[in-house]
């Protein structure tokens, strides 16, 4: 009996020793069931405020950092006990953000240019249009309104233009080769202030011109540096622009302004652009958007030709264009340079010493010293002039270079009789010829001989005409009947 | 200068640096132009010498001048009155179109030579 109750007491103590350890047991479980409750509350707060953060921070500051380079992104929350996957997943949503907004980004500015594009070869179609009915008003009407308004009209096209090759376009133009003076004289004339602009023309070969499908996109991109000059520099000051050949076979043009320079961002922004990017976004381009460099830049990109851009010594900035060797070729002989193009400077005085002292600096007297020459030294003018000018003497060969193709109506005697030059003696009669269209006494000895020989005929039928005026030339005779 | 078949490359506008109406008084298309014995300077524009060596042979109105140089009237008028202005050329105005002949005088000249007889 008492086993029994011992027993019992054993179990019984055991029982509610076990019962004991099992509260204890379950205190300590709840204990921990509520702290770890507790540190999942904490994590989802920080990952609540974590993703509040992602949603009103990061996310639209990542967007503006698109646009706005310098703008800060945050990143996570400092206090944040957020491990590593959720940080990771965290900031992938900020790179699928980003993603998604340079990919709408890009789609909308695509649309946008294929707008503009549309638009603007529209409007150039009818600015080249109305330049054709100006050209036509210009000589047909005397007043010079018209040319301002073909100014007016030219600048809007080049506006266009520029916005065009912004736009992905083909600059809309097909040229033949042309002359890089009248290019340049081309892309002067296309910029308000041109009058500022001097051309300073120091190339080797005169007819030196570029290949057809670079000379108007050589012409916008000059254009706009040269727009860029005269709009950043004072009214007072002249833009020098310089066309010169480098040593291997290219060329190059330098455009100078005595403006305010550009300050270190925007040079390298501009370098960015002048690098030839593959894509320029139209929102990239600020507000008003400065189109300049970025055009230049396209067209670079697409033409193979180069710029740089640095401090001028005259003050402000220079922008170098340079040429390459296989956009470069020489126009034929046959083509006739407009007059308004500037004369390479280097070959002004070897042409007047070649041609006479007197011919093109000093035209005073230029009748009398015309014998001389012509006659003993035919063969000093004929190499500067092949043309058919090259006998007529010392005036004709310095402006025979350009003489008016043929067809036009001219009172010019001389160069028209050179033209059919055959032996010396002809030459010499040319040359004695020449001073007796101007002086008085030969005209009254002419018409003398008119006189007499009308006088003669009537007075003897039967005697053969003596015939004293066979030396003055056909054509006096034609013009005095 | 011509309108080809695409865009004309330089404007003749270029020559009158950027003023609206020419220095001088106004030049009529049939004004004779003349060079005078002054030397041209060497900052002269290309197209200014043109002109003169132009006329270096005698007299041309400027009409004709505005054809060999392929300008406008308008823009040579802006050239040649720079070109008066510095004393390069001299302008004559148009000789005006021959009028009616009075007939008295002519008759009265027949008698007088009739007379020396």
């Amino acid at each position: 009996m008492a086993l029994i109750a011992v027993a019992v007491a054993i179990w019984s103590a055991t029982r509610t020793y076990q019962a004991r350890r099992e509260a204890y047991g379950a205190s300590a479980r709840v204990e921990l069931t509520e702290r770890q409750a507790k540190a999942a509350e904490a994590r989802t707060l920080a990952l609540t405020e974590e993703i509040r953060q992602l949603a009103r921070k990061r996310i639209p500051a990542a967007a503006t950092a698109l646009s706005h380079r310098s703008a800060p992104v945050p990143g996570l929350r400092e206090a944040s006990g957020i491990e590593g996957d959720a940080a990771r997943l965290l900031t992938e949503a900020v790179q699928a953000a980003r993603t998604a907004v340079l990919e709408e980004r890009g789609r909308v500015d695509a649309a946008a240019r294929s707008a503009m594009r549309g638009t603007s070869a529209k409007i150039q179609s009818l600015l080249n249009q109305s330049q054709h009915l100006l050209h036509e008003l210009q000589h047909e009407y005397d007043d010079p309104r018209i040319l301002q308004l073909d100014f007016r009209n030219e600048l809007a096209l080049r506006r266009t233009q520029a916005t065009a090759v912004l736009c992905d376009a083909w600059p809309g133009l097909a040229r033949q080769n042309s002359s890089l003076v009248e290019v340049v004289l081309g892309a002067q004339s296309r910029v308000p202030g041109y009058e500022r602009i001097k051309v300073a023309n120091h190339l080797r070969q005169e007819r030196l011109a570029l290949v057809a499908r670079a000379a108007e996109p050589l012409a916008i991109a000059l254009a706009e540096l040269l727009a860029n000059a005269t709009a950043y520099s004072h009214p007072d000051t002249e833009v020098p622009v310089t066309v010169q050949q480098t040593a291997g076979r290219g060329a190059l043009i330098l455009v100078d302004d005595a403006g305010i320079g550009m300050d270190d961002d925007a040079l390298e922004r501009a370098r960015t652009l002048l690098a030839g990017p593959s894509e320029v976004l139209l929102t990239e381009l600020g507000d008003p958007p400065q189109t300049g460099f970025a055009v230049v830049g396209r067209l670079i990109a697409r033409y193979g030709f180069s710029c740089h851009i640095e401090s001028s010594p005259y003050g402000g900035m220079r922008a170098m264009l340079r040429i390459p060797a296989h956009l470069l070729t020489v126009i034929d002989d046959d083509r006739t340079l407009s007059v308004l193009a500037p004369k390479p400077v280097r070959a002004l005085p070897t042409e007047a010493a070649d041609a006479a002292p007197g011919a093109a600096v000093e035209p005073a007297a230029p009748a009398p010293e015309a014998v001389e020459p012509a006659a003993p030294a035919p063969e000093a003018v004929e190499p500067a002039v092949p043309g058919p000018a090259g006998t007529a003497g010392a005036s004709d060969s310095a402006s025979g270079e350009a003489a008016p193709p043929a067809g036009l109506p001219t009172r010019r005697r001389r160069s028209r009789r050179a033209a059919s030059p055959e032996a010396p003696a002809d030459r010499r009669r040319t040359a004695e010829e020449e001073p007796g269209l101007r002086t008085p006494e030969r005209a009254g000895a002419a018409w003398a001989a008119l006189q007499q020989g009308t006088l003669s005929g009537r007075n003897a039928p039967a005697t053969p005409p003596q015939a004293p005026q066979e030396s003055p030339s056909d054509d006096q005779g034609d013009d005095e009947t | 200068m011509t309108p080809g078949p695409g865009r004309r490359l330089i404007p003749a506008y270029l020559v009158t640096g950027g003023r609206s109406a020419p220095t001088g008084p106004a030049l009529d298309r049939l004004a004779v132009l003349l060079r005078t014995d002054s030397a041209l300077g060497p900052e002269t524009g290309s197209e200014q010498r043109r002109l003169c060596e132009l006329l270096e042979p005698g007299a041309l109105t400027v009409v004709e001048c505005a054809a060999h140089l392929e300008l406008p009237v308008s823009a040579t008028v802006f050239l040649a009155t720079d070109l008066v202005a510095a004393g390069h050329l001299h302008a004559r105005p148009p000789i005006p179109s021959a009028g009616e002949i009075d007939r008295s005088l002519v008759e009265r000249l027949l008698v007088g030579l009739r007379s020396l007889h």
